[in-house]
């Protein structure tokens, strides 16, 4: 079959997005670079939205490109999280473009760079190619790149840009010399021609097979954040505009675990019992250090990167656990969970840190005076990524601990529950400083926007649902054949 | 005919070279360059293994005329990146740029 | 109606919904809501176990998750015990929802109060009623939640919310263990249900060890819950919470949730003597060491306090000699009369002015004749008079330990039934009678040691930055000022008449397990149960019991009443005893040093590892490059340079370990 004859409406939503991004960038341009632009925002959110019912509708017919572009389950269900992510965050950035301190920032660019961002983790979690892949992956980091700069007379910003570029360059790099490995010992970019390859190839050639696998984990848990490729991670999130630190520490992350999957359990799949420890190991330095430090942390922003850095640890550990489609389904729900949770807590953290102009976590105090509202959301949020029981974070984190457990990996199991318990101590940092202390004087009443309470609302409803019901998505799961396109 | 792991010394080489330019280097501009060095040692390997690793084809060009697009790409956003820098802090030295800390 | 025990819980939830969404509107009639609530459960409680006493457990399940091949179910189940345990919850928690309509009256934030309340028996109950393990760790994390949120109620004294927190983060320990026993039965029953597990364990389709050591990880969760030693250090702190709270969250039902844990899963605990081993004896020492502290304590509410952790290893001490009926049935009456001593501390302290140091009480019998009768019943119950409750249930538990535990164990049983008498009538004559000592002087005893004893876990804020900004701003105290400060009287009919049903019952609810009756309790718990026959005391056991009693009541008597023995006596005698008694056996510090220090000290290890990592990557550019030798000393942290380093030689030792531990040069 040649890749000309092939079903190329399995692409729609992607084509879709890419032109509405493009119509995006054009009404930028026909309306004038400067000002506020609160209808692009809402026209980005369309998009979005749009490209999600298609994406849904597509499914129907689930296959592939010349098995290069993949459409199947896994792939819809994480472009789904992508969107809904995306479209959130811009209804972040939207109330936090719109005040004054913000004003140097081109409105119009940055809704269409961050629709890119999406199209590009888009093609990231429906790619089976290491070709297809890359580009995904280059399309979302350099967008990454670009948003985080993205307040260019901000000093803070600025560097945070120049660290993520020239660090995330060198991930890629690394990336790219392992891919370039496999690609040499098998003579196809192809996951599943790799996947078939490999057990014998890694008989033969252990040492590179296991080189090649090392960089791309290297390279890949830069994206994701785990230690020790995680020290990027709390320069460039606490000086990008905060509704981009919301979009790198959960869109951008979870693409970045969607790849994981894709290149590990389908291209290294046949030797998985090889490196499943390296990762259970990973796994376990990064729950430990990413809570521990997170308990040493004063500055919102520094301490959702390192929670954040935690949580990657909590989702590899099925990784190293699990094999299989009970696996994606321990990851993709924690995905859903993290994505509602995290968002849900960037948005008060983007209304209250913008309001006192200040990231500290002293800017939380006595928001339940101030807010009572987003302090009872925020508290849900904080608790369901503590995990406690009837939040979505509690019953992610428990299905993950279950698995460990079966896995019989019993030592990997206990540091993630230790460690979050330790977690409930930075959590309660911020409890405390909303319910416990009164706010500075010159803090009157927060107001909040409509398109905050949209994003706080719905994190806040399906946290609380997915964590009563957890069937409603856990059945759906089920009955997936997570890649099946072939 | 030069076997292909001379091909792929070279690049392991470069790769070296450019991952130590990238680490070592003050000035952000040779950062930069470095980082091309790093993809470009990737290409070597990629169109030694094309024209005569165990499994010649041309994917391996293929994937390298990705590369060398996207690395233009990069470089374009890290220059654009490093002119903002500039003209906030007035200076390309990597070790100046260190507000976002502990 | 046992088909409609959903009902139970759900009464409380709608009062809390309610209370949420427009309780800032009711305000003090925020009260009636929560009462009528909780009238309702009470009543639908009642018919419940009516019916169950004829009939069947009922269980009513649907399908909640499917985890691979098995099925976690949701739903509830009346059984004996549990039917047993809703009327102990829902009455008393009725009771304090009466009695706080006059305590909290005054505190401007009464609706908020009512809906944790409400929040708090909707939990409470739904754990009582759940139909497995994992429905029931749900609600035991929720009603952790409720207990914080109410012990911090006044979370402007910085006591209260320290207390809160150490509540709340020292049984998240035994929480982790109870989680882990959790899924290790199901990994290897597939199940989470009682029923399920029982019938493993009895087929023996786990092995011994794991059977252990699941038996001991779920007891440490009701060593946690249950303030059982050595996790018992924050029950008494969260003593910072209003009185209501203490009477129903820790005295009568959350804390006694430790040991319903460990009654619904008995099958396991008896199939290892390992385990039933160590449950015995922690009770035991619980039981003493908490009977030993309570002895000095000069706080009402403190003395209670031990004196709840000491009951509670009392039943944990006779589950544990394989006494089920006698430590379940010790829980229902505890449950009454503790409840009845925390009310009438309550009223005390409402009458005066919210001082609680006993020092400043005395004389009250004639000024507060209700809460006197009342609260000497509560005494006589706990010390173990004939014929109130505490008698026959102590009784059983003595002889659980007598003929199924050992010589220590029965011994260390007796003493603190002794102490018991003691401490509670130490308490009575020190409060009732004599003369009124609290007169207009404000704080006399400003520099009592007890003042230092508060929450451990702020030691880790001392050392956090962040949280300094807090501790400055001190607030004001609450605004629980009534204006009338004129000598103590007796309180209204909101706060007595839930005194005088709790004595009724202080008085009567031995009378369930009567052995001229044949034990009837024992009979409707045991009931399909294969847990081996009760243990039952021979008379000279009761005599022997009462004996103990009268003569700690006595020794009371003759120091704090008669003052034939001076009050220091012992104090006296041996300072230093009575110093370690007053401070709790270090136990405090010896956790902040041990447990909290060390926490904290690792999460700055590891930052400063990151920092200094750093530094020292630094250090080895600047030597590998003139160019940055001269720089590093004074700027050395947010370079991007050495996080790259930093990442790559992560990554090698990393590389460097799996290719040394699995071989992969060959």
């Amino acid at each position: 079959m040649t890749a000309f004859d092939a079903n190329w409406s399995l692409m729609t939503p992607e084509i879709v997005l890419a032109a509405l991004a493009l119509l995006v960038f054009t009404i930028d341009f026909m309306t004038g670079i400067h000002g506020k632009k609160p209808f692009i925002g809402r026209l980005s959110v369309l998009s979005l939205l749009v490209t999600a019912v298609l994406v849904v509708v597509t499914n129907s017919t689930s296959g592939s490109i010349a098995e290069v572009f993949v459409v199947d389950p896994f792939a819809m269900v994480f472009k789904l999280i992508i969107l809904i992510g995306v479209a959130m965050v811009i209804l972040i950035s939207m109330n936090f473009l719109d005040r004054e301190r913000n004003a140097e920032v081109y409105q119009g660019e940055y809704y269409s760079i961050m629709l890119f961002a999406a199209l590009g983790a888009m093609i990231m979690v429906s790619s089976a190619d290491l070709i297809t892949l890359f580009i995904g992956l280059e399309i979302l980091s350099i967008s990454s790149y670009v948003l985080a700069g993205f307040k260019k007379y901000s000093r803070p910003s600025t560097e945070a840009a120049i660290k993520y570029v020239v660090l995330g360059g060198t991930a890629s790099a690394f990336i790219l010399y392992g891919m370039s490995f496999l690609y040499g010992l098998t003579g196809s970019t192809s996951l599943l021609e790799i996947g078939q390859a490999i057990p014998m190839l890694f008989e033969e050639y252990t040492f590179v097979v296991m080189m090649s696998f090392l960089f791309m984990l290297a390279g890949f848990g830069f994206k994701i954040s785990i230690v020790p490729f995680h020290m990027w991670a709390p320069d460039v999130y606490e000086g990008a505009p905060t509704p981009v630190t919301a979009f790198l520490s959960v869109v951008s992350k979870l693409a970045g675990f969607g790849i994981i999957l894709r290149v590990f359990f389908l291209g290294f799949g046949g030797v998985y019992q090889e490196w499943a420890f390296i990762i259970a190991v990973i796994a376990a330095i990064t729950m430990i250090a990413g809570n521990f430090i997170a308990l040493t942390q004063t500055n919102v922003k520094r301490l959702m990167a390192y929670s954040g850095i935690a949580q990657a640890g909590y989702l590899l550990v099925p990784v190293a656990t699990v094999v299989g489609d009970v696996g994606i389904n321990m990851i993709v729900f924690y995905s859903v969970a993290y994505l509602m949770m995290t968002l849900g807590a960037f948005a008060v953290i983007t209304l209250v840190t913008e309001d006192t102009g200040t990231s500290d976590l002293s800017s939380f105090a006595g928001l339940y005076q101030r807010a009572p509202y987003l302090a009872i959301a925020m508290t849900v949020f904080l608790v369901s990524l503590a995990g406690l029981p009837l939040t979505a974070g509690f019953i992610g984190k428990a299905y993950i601990f279950f698995g460990a457990v079966a896995g019989e990996m019993l030592w990997l199991a206990i540091i993630m529950i230790v460690t979050s318990v330790i977690s409930f101590f930075y959590y309660f940092g911020f409890i405390k400083q909303m319910f416990m202390t009164d706010p500075r004087p010159n803090d009157k009443e927060l107001a909040v926007p409509g398109s905050m309470q949209t994003v706080v609302t719905v994190s806040l409803a399906v946290t609380v649902i997915l964590g009563i019901l957890p069937g409603l998505v856990l059945d759906i799961f089920n009955t997936f054949n997570w890649m099946a396109f072939f | 005919m030069v076997p292909v792991t001379f091909f792929l010394a070279l690049a392991a080489i470069l790769f070296c070279i450019g991952l130590y330019g990238v680490l070592t280097r003050r000035h952000l501009v040779i950062v930069l360059v470095c980082i091309e060095l790093m993809l470009n040692s990737v290409n070597i390997n990629l169109v030694a293994f094309s024209a005569i690793g165990p499994f010649a084809n041309i994917t391996g060009q293929v994937f390298t005329l990705f590369v060398i697009t996207v690395a233009a790409a990069e470089a374009a956003v890290g220059l654009a990146i490093l002119i903002a820098l500039y003209r906030n802090r007035n200076s390309i030295d990597v070790i100046k740029h260190d507000l976002l800390r502990w | 109606m046992i088909q409609n025990a959903w009902l139970i819980p759900v009464f409380p939830l709608i009062a809390f919904l309610i209370l949420l969404f427009i309780g800032r509107f009711l305000k003090e009639k925020a009260s009636y809501v929560g009462i009528a609530a909780l009238a309702l459960s009470f009543i639908v409680s009642v018919l419940v176990l009516f019916e169950r006493i004829g009939g069947e457990t009922y269980t009513f399940v649907i399908e909640w998750i499917t985890f691979g091949e098995s099925t976690i179910t949701m739903g509830y189940e009346v059984t004996a015990l549990n039917a047993m345990m809703l009327i102990v919850v829902t009455l008393v928690s009725l009771v304090v929802h009466i009695f706080s309509r006059e305590y909290m009256h005054d505190d401007n934030r009464i609706h908020v109060f009512y809906s944790y309340l409400g929040l708090f028996s909707f939990s409470m109950l739904g754990l009582v009623l759940a139909p497995n393990v994992l429905q029931l760790f749900i609600f035991w994390e929720l009603v952790g939640l409720c207990s914080f949120l109410l012990v911090g109620f006044w979370y402007f004294k910085p006591e209260a919310a320290a207390a809160a927190k150490k509540a709340f983060l020292t049984t998240r320990i035994g929480d982790v263990g109870l989680l882990l026993g959790l899924v290790i039965l199901f990994n290897q029953t597939g199940s989470f249900d009682y029923g399920v597990i029982y019938a493993a364990v009895e087929n023996g389709l786990i092995n011994d060890t794991l059977i252990t050591a699941t038996a001991l990880l779920i007891f440490l969760g009701a060593v946690g819950k249950s303030a059982q030693f050595p996790l018992h250090v924050w029950l008494p702190d969260a003593m910072e919470g209003p009185t209501p709270v203490s009477a129903l969250i820790h005295a009568a039902t959350m804390v006694a949730a430790g040991v319903y844990l460990v009654g619904v899963m008995y099958p396991l605990f008896l199939a290892s003597s390992t385990a039933m081993t160590v449950v015995a004896y922690t009770g035991a020492i619980t039981a003493f060491f908490a009977a030993t502290m309570a002895l000095v304590m000069t706080d009402i509410k403190r003395v209670l306090a031990y004196s709840t952790i000491s009951q509670l290893g009392f039943m944990i001490l006779a589950l544990g000699t394989a006494g089920y009926v006698a430590g379940l049935f010790h829980l229902m009456t505890h449950a009454f009369f503790k409840a009845l001593l925390f009310l009438g501390a309550g009223s005390v302290i409402f009458a005066v002015h919210h001082r609680q140091d006993i020092r400043d009480m005395g004389g009250l019998w004639s000024k507060m004749k209700i809460t006197s009768v009342t609260f000497l019943i509560g005494a006589l119950a706990i010390a173990g008079v004939f014929p109130l409750a505490g008698f026959w249930s102590k009784e059983e538990i003595l002889a659980s330990a007598l003929l199924n535990g050992d010589g220590f164990l029965f011994a260390i049983a007796l003493i603190t039934a002794f102490m018991t008498a003691f401490y509670m009538f130490r308490l009575f004559f020190k409060t009732f009678t004599g003369e009124y000592r609290g007169g207009d002087h404000d704080d006399p005893h400003a520099d009592d040691p007890r003042v230092d004893a508060y929450g451990a876990a702020d030691v880790a804020e001392a050392d956090n930055p962040r949280d300094e900004s807090m501790d400055k701003e001190a607030h004001v105290p609450p605004a629980e000022d009534h204006g009338h400060h004129h000598s103590p009287e007796e309180n209204s009919g909101f706060m007595t008449l839930p005194l005088i049903v709790l004595a009724s019952l202080a008085v009567v609810a031995g009378l369930v397990n009567l052995p001229f009756m044949g034990y009837p309790l024992e009979g409707f718990l045991t009931e399909g149960l294969n847990l081996g026959s009760q243990p039952h005391g021979a008379l000279w056991l009761a005599i022997l019991s009462l004996a103990v009693a009268g003569s700690g009541i006595a020794l009371a008597w003759a120091m704090y009443y008669k003052g034939a023995i001076a009050e220091d006596f012992f104090a006296k005698k041996a300072p230093g005893v009575h110093n370690l008694l007053l401070n709790k056996y270090y136990l405090d510090e010896i956790y902040t040093a041990v447990f909290v220090r060390p926490t904290v000290a690792i999460g700055r290890f590891f930052w400063e590892m990151d920092k200094s990592i750093v530094d020292g990557m630094v250090n080895l550019i600047g030597r590998s490059t003139s160019s940055t030798g001269r720089s590093f000393g004074r700027r050395h942290n947010g370079q991007l340079q050495t996080y790259g380093l930093v990442s790559i030689l992560g990554g090698i030792v990393v590389i460097a370990l799996a290719f040394v531990l699995r071989g992969y040069f060959g």
